[in-house]
Formats: structure tokens, C-alpha cells, sequence
């Protein structure tokens, strides 16, 4: 024993590689790795470019700032932006209201809820795939599902949805509010974390429901409104798939999300430098809205 | 015993992609199209195949809006060789140095162009030097519902005037309720009418165009919109357009969002006719203009190309050789990218064609031909965004958010600033 303690142990391989901070660092590789490789380097890439005159084809060029004065004289960059945020500022309140109601509803514990908890977030989880962009084109359309049941009720309607200004964004507005479930997975947590006992004591002080809600619920829950109007918001910015698919911002851009334009600027146009400086104008509306909303916190978030 | 049999087996598998990795040449041909083109290609590359040992071939099959997004970002590596090329992308490929240049192969004789037409030779070539040999020879052509327009005892003649034209589309819609859709998404249309005022749309790589020709064509929409046989735009809002199969000639079942007319190829005849409904008959008539021996023209539709960074030039030349000139490999390809170039190869074929493209070969000789000018030249980089800003016009005609007097105006305007 005495030999052993003298001599200073050398590490072995296991010994070293469960290390604390070695492991670490083992297991997060993959997502070190693949955070590097496929966000900070490309963003980073896409960072110059957007100071670049880049047609994909050639070398870019570096113009400076010329880009960004583009930008301001487009007219198209204009509409996008105001469709996206006119998306992302109705069918934002419109999903979490949807989802704080549904969620008020399955708060009741009975043998079926698990399911409808289930059942409800399903469209959250599949909303945004290309088969039910496609399924709602189709309802949507002029001999579509839509159409039929209003026919089928008495209401004869040959209307083109997707094919008016006034409507086209509402199909999309309607399938984003349908994919309220992630939304109400949260408020439900939260909604169960709020102490029963502060109802009693509302209901021995006389506070009806509409009382009870307004004044314990609502306040109680308003880190979690916080957090998902955040989340939802940023998502809201970032929407492609729908409109890219159900109608790429037809009829005459009045759905012409600002990520598809993106996407045509770069892909369909090749003018990859002008549609990265329009990513990054994207991250810093993101960053303004988000700083924004996180100013007023302090306004109407309850913190204990 | 196990483990050595797998040990074995596995220096064995090393060892044949090793040599394969050596020996042998993989090209990888691109294109676009449908699933009647990826087959008969997919046959003509193994016949190939079959003849030269040691090719084998990567295939990439691609539709039309897709394939332009995957080979941009493709051409910046070196894994292509066969590239099919459109007319519309020639120069800002070429330009861009992804293409590789053929003459030296003509010249050496490893690439023959015997028999084809000194233009198609011409309309692949860009500043001297030849960078798309052409694999189909194609025309506009006015693709209409014949099955219709009989039973309304209505009859359409060859190489209509714009007047006739409008004249046809308010008859039919008063006999039949079928409206007209002016090629909404067919780029190619805005260019062949302006032919027929002897304009050219570009000129240098610039666009060469005043507001008056933009409004004569805008003007086709105002007039159509007024007198309601013009295919409103909300159709285009729930289909794809420019695909054969949801074009609203055969998709649909309301008349009124129906056309009796579709502003397509020639070599799209035959799929036209697949997806229309049964027992309608597709018949095909040159695209109206002012003059229509000016506008009309022979298109060299599509090209094979040989990137520039290819590792495998000269079997990849000998691809491009083979599709030319191999009357066996075009009895498999059957003309459906167009009628080859080469003489003798479309000679050795024409019995074999089906009935649908013998009309296109009457059609092309009898109607365009005789009465035809040359291709217009490539249009310059830039054109795309062009196109879309003039389907943005014509959508807003059609909304009746604009007349046809703004659009032009907007057009000059808005026109994309390396074009202006």
C-alpha cells in the first residue's frame, strides 16, 4: 500500500476521459460539431455575402453596402415585410388565445383528456409539413373541400380562396392558428402549477369565475404568455413552408412571406448576396421585436 | 470460421471499389423533365454503357424550377459532366465560365455535327465558342382542345393573327363559356408577340423596349378582361403553373375557370395529351402575333452541355456524340425532347414515331418552317427576375388592379437594374 501511495498515479485512458470536463465536451461533439458546421460557419459565410454581389454561379464581389440601399428602394422587400408581420401579428394573439382556451378546456382530469391533450397537439406536430400544405391547398381551392361544405349548408359559394387578395392570407392565418398545440402543452403546465388554495381563498372572498379568472389565472400565467409570445413570434417571422407551398405569395404578393422572397432572391433570381443581406435583416427585426417585447415585460409580467 | 469468411469478404468488397474507383468512369448526367424523359434517358445511358466498358453513369433527374436551384449550387463543385442546358441559361452559364468548350471536339472528330442546321450549331454557341450542342428541335405551338372547339363547330387555322386570335377567344367563350389563358407563366410569349411589331425584347444584354410595346402586349390582357373571355388569375393561385398536367386546358371542371388554349411547346404535345381527360382530342396550331412569319420561330430546345471542371471530358463529349448521331440510342429516345438535330438521325426514327409527335413533324414542317424567322438570341443573365416582374403585370391586369398603360409604365421602371 505504501508503495502504491508514494508513487504519483498516472491516469489511465478511462480514468481520463471521465474527467469532468473531457466527458463533457465528448458528449456534446455531435452538437458542437454540427452547430458549427451547419449554423456559426454558414451564418458566418452568409454574413459576407451579404455585403456581395453573388450569383452563385461566380466568385462574389464585395460592393459594400450597395445591398442594403437596394433595399430600402424595393418595393417588394416593403410588401414582404409588411405581409410577414401582418401574419405574425394576427395569427400570433389568434394561436395563443386558441390555445389557452383549449387548455382551459382539457385542464379537467378525466379518463379521456390524455387523448384529447393528444389529439390536439397532433396538427402542431404535422401542420407544418408539406403533405397538409398541400391538403389545404386543395381544400381551399375552387372545387375544393371548403367550397363543397358551404354548398352542402345552402350557401353557394364558388369563391377562390386562394386566389383573392382579401382571402388568400386567411387560409394561411387559419392553418397557423390550427397549430396551436405546442403552445397549449405550455399553458397546461403552467395552469397546473397555479396553487389551488389561492382559488379557495377567491371563492371564500366572493370572486365569481370570470373574477377568478381574470384576476388569479390570467396574472399567473402571464410568464408563460411571455414566453410563447416570444417563441411564437420568432416562428411567426420565420414561416416558409406554407407559403411557399399553398401559395407562393400569390395573388399579387398579398401573401409573399419575407423568408420566400428570400428564397426567390437567391434561388429562382441568383442573387444569393442580396438575399443573404435580406437574412440578416430579418435577425435584426427579430432582435428589435424581441428587445421590444422584453422592455414591456416589466409592464405585465407577473414575477414572484 | 465465421470471422475470416467475414474478414474476407470484406478485403473482397475493398478491393472491387478500389479497382472500380481506378478503372472505371462515373459521369453524372443531369436534367430535367418527366418520368416518360427519365425513363427513355435512363435506357439510352445503359445502352451507352453496354458499348463502352468501364462507364457507368450517375443519373439526376430533376423538374424544371428545381433543377436550375440544384445545378447553380452543383456547377460550384466538380461533380458534374453531362449538364442539360436550356437556351435561357446559356449565356449566364457560359459567362460564367461552368461550361466547357466543344469546338476543339469538333474539330478533333470526336464530336460530330453532320447534318445539323447551321442556326442550332449557332444558337449553342456563345462568343465563338460552342458550349451546348443541341438534343431536340422544338417550335411554340398553340396547344388547344380540338375535342371542344369541333362540337362548337368552330375551326382554328394555322398562323392566326393577334386580331384573329382575340376575335376566336370572344367566340369561343360565347358558344362554349371557355375563357383564354395568354400563356400566364409561358415567358417566351411576351417576346414572340413584341417579334411580330419587329421589336426585339433585348439587345446587348440590355433590355431594348419602350412602354408603347410594353402596352401592346399588356393591352391583349385589358382587351380580354373587358370583353370576359380572359382566364381570370385566380386559377394560377392554386395550381402550379407551367406543369402540363395542372395547366387549366385539361384541369378543372368549370368552364369559367377553364381555358380552350394553352401557350406551350411542341415537344409537350404528347404529355399534354396523356393528362387531358379521355376522349379529348389535343390539337396544335402556331402561337398568334401580329405577323406571324416574323415571330415564329424553330427553338432549339434543349442542350447537353460539358461542365468545365469535369474529370471525364472526353467520355462525356462522347455522351453528347452518341445522343447526336446514334440513330439506337433516339429509337429509344423517341424525339421527346424534340426532333433531333442531326438529319440523319431524326430520318432514322421518323417511322417509329407515335401519333402525337407525327403531328408535331407536320406541324413543324408544314406550319413553321415555311413561314418562320430566326431564334431570337439568348436572353442575358437577369431574364428570370424579368419574367416574374412581367407575371406580377399581367396578374394585376387581371385582378383589374391595373391598366395596361400603368403595367407597361411599371415595367420600364421596375425592370432589374443590370438589364436596364
Amino acid at each position: 500500500m505504501a508503495q502504491l501511495a508514494a508513487r504519483k498515479p498516472k491516469k489511465t485512458f478511462r480514468e481520463k476521459i471521465n474527467e469532468e470536463h473531457i466527458a463533457g465536451m465528448i458528449c456534446t461533439a455531435p452538437f458542437t460539431i454540427g452547430f458549427l458546421m451547419f449554423m456559426i460557419v454558414p451564418m458566418l459565410i452568409s454574413g459576407y455575402y451579404a455585403f456581395c454581389d453573388f450569383n452563385i454561379l461566380q466568385p462574389a464581389t464585395f460592393t459594400g453596402l450597395n445591398n442594403l440601399r437596394m433595399m430600402f428602394a424595393d418595393a417588394k422587400f416593403w410588401k414582404s415585410l409588411t405581409v410577414t408581420l401582418y401574419f405574425a401579428f394576427v395569427s400570433v394573439p389568434l394561436r395563443l388565445v386558441f390555445a389557452l382556451i383549449v387548455a382551459l378546456i382539457l385542464l379537467k382530469t378525466t379518463k379521456i383528456t390524455a387523448f384529447y391533450r393528444a389529439a390536439y397537439y397532433l396538427p402542431s406536430i404535422i401542420g407544418g409539413s408539406v403533405a397538409v400544405a398541400i391538403l389545404w391547398k386543395r381544400m381551399f381551392a375552387i372545387d375544393g373541400t371548403i367550397n363543397v361544405l358551404l354548398r352542402a349548408v345552402g350557401i353557394e359559394s364558388r369563391l377562390a380562396w386562394l386566389g383573392r387578395t382579401d382571402t388568400a392570407i386567411w387560409t394561411l392565418i387559419i392553418l397557423a392558428v390550427w397549430q396551436f398545440g405546442s403552445s397549449m402543452l405550455i399553458f397546461l403546465s403552467a395552469l397546473k402549477q397555479i396553487p389551488t388554495t389561492l382559488y379557495e381563498a377567491g371563492e371564500i372572498d366572493g370572486a365569481n369565475g370570470w373574477k377568478r379568472f381574470f384576476r388569479i389565472t390570467l396574472p399567473l400565467l402571464t410568464p408563460t404568455i411571455f414566453f410563447n409570445l416570444v417563441m411564437q413570434m420568432i416562428n411567426g417571422f420565420l414561416a416558409f413552408t406554407q407559403c411557399y407551398i399553398i401559395t407562393q405569395g400569390k395573388p399579387m404578393n398579398s401573401t409573399l412571406f419575407y423568408t420566400v422572397y428570400m428564397y426567390q432572391q437567391s434561388f429562382e433570381y441568383y442573387k444569393a448576396g442580396y438575399g443573404a443581406a435580406l437574412a440578416w435583416v430579418m435577425l435584426l427585426i427579430i432582435g428589435i421585436f424581441t428587445a421590444l417585447l422584453f422592455a414591456t415585460k416589466r409592464f405585465w409580467v407577473y414575477e414572484e | 470460421m465465421k470471422k475470416v469468411a467475414l474478414f474476407l469478404a470484406v478485403i473482397m468488397l475493398a478491393c472491387t471499389c478500389l479497382t472500380g474507383a481506378l478503372a472505371d468512369e462515373n459521369i453524372l448526367v443531369t436534367w430535367w423533365g418527366n418520368q416518360t424523359r427519365n425513363e427513355r434517358t435512363h435506357n439510352a445511358l445503359a445502352l451507352f454503357a453496354e458499348g463502352h466498358e468501364g462507364v457507368s453513369f450517375t443519373e439526376v433527374p430533376n423538374s424544371w424550377d428545381d433543377y436550375w436551384k440544384k445545378v447553380a449550387a452543383d456547377a460550384q463543385g466538380d461533380t458534374l459532366d453531362v449538364i442539360q442546358m436550356d437556351y435561357q441559361y446559356l449565356n449566364q452559364y457560359s459567362q460564367s465560365g461552368l461550361l466547357l468548350d466543344l469546338n476543339p471536339y469538333v474539330e478533333s472528330g470526336a464530336l460530330k455535327l453532320d447534318g445539323v442546321n447551321e442556326g442550332i450549331i449557332n444558337a449553342g454557341t456563345v462568343d465563338g465558342k460552342l458550349y451546348a450542342v443541341c438534343i431536340g428541335v422544338n417550335a411554340p405551338a398553340l396547344l388547344y382542345n380540338k375535342t371542344l372547339l369541333d362540337g362548337a363547330g368552330i375551326t382554328v387555322k394555322d398562323n392566326m393573327t393577334l386580331d384573329e386570335f382575340m376575335a376566336l377567344c370572344k367566340e369561343i367563350y360565347e358558344k362554349t363559356g371557355y375563357k383564354t389563358n395568354i400563356g400566364y407563366g409561358t415567358d417566351m410569349v411576351f417576346g414572340y408577340i413584341l417579334r411580330g411589331y419587329d421589336v426585339a425584347l433585348f439587345k446587348d444584354g440590355k433590355l431594348n423596349i419602350t412602354k408603347e410595346d410594353a402596352e401592346k402586349f399588356f393591352s391583349l390582357y385589358e382587351t380580354g378582361l373587358k370583353e370576359g373571355w380572359l382566364l381570370g388569375s385566380e386559377v394560377f393561385a392554386e395550381t402550379a403553373v407551367g406543369t402540363v398536367e395542372q395547366d387549366p386546358m385539361v384541369y378543372g371542371a368549370d368552364p369559367a375557370y377553364m381555358s380552350w388554349c394553352a401557350f406551350f411547346w411542341s415537344n409537350q404535345v404528347t404529355a399534354m395529351q396523356n393528362a387531358a381527360p379521355e376522349g379529348v382530342e389535343i390539337g396544335l396550331t402556331s402561337w398568334p402575333s401580329p405577323e406571324p412569319a416574323k415571330s415564329n420561330y424553330l427553338k432549339p430546345s434543349q442542350f447537353f452541355s460539358v461542365a468545365a471542371k469535369t474529370k471525364h471530358a472526353d467520355t462525356a463529349v462522347a455522351v453528347v456524340d452518341f445522343w447526336t448521331n446514334s440513330v439506337e440510342a433516339n429509337k429509344i429516345l423517341l424525339g421527346e425532347r424534340g426532333i433531333p438535330a442531326a438529319a440523319a438521325t431524326a430520318d432514322g426514327i421518323a417511322d417509329l414515331l407515335d401519333e402525337s409527335n407525327q403531328k408535331v413533324i407536320a406541324y413543324i414542317n408544314n406550319v413553321v418552317n415555311p413561314n418562320s424567322s430566326d431564334v431570337p438570341p439568348a436572353d442575358p443573365a437577369g431574364a428570370s427576375e424579368f419574367y416574374s416582374l412581367v407575371d406580377e403585370l399581367q396578374e394585376a391586369i387581371c385582378y383589374g388592379a391595373m391598366s395596361a398603360s400603368d403595367a407597361a409604365a411599371q415595367l420600364i421602371e421596375n425592370c432589374p437594374a443590370n438589364l436596364k
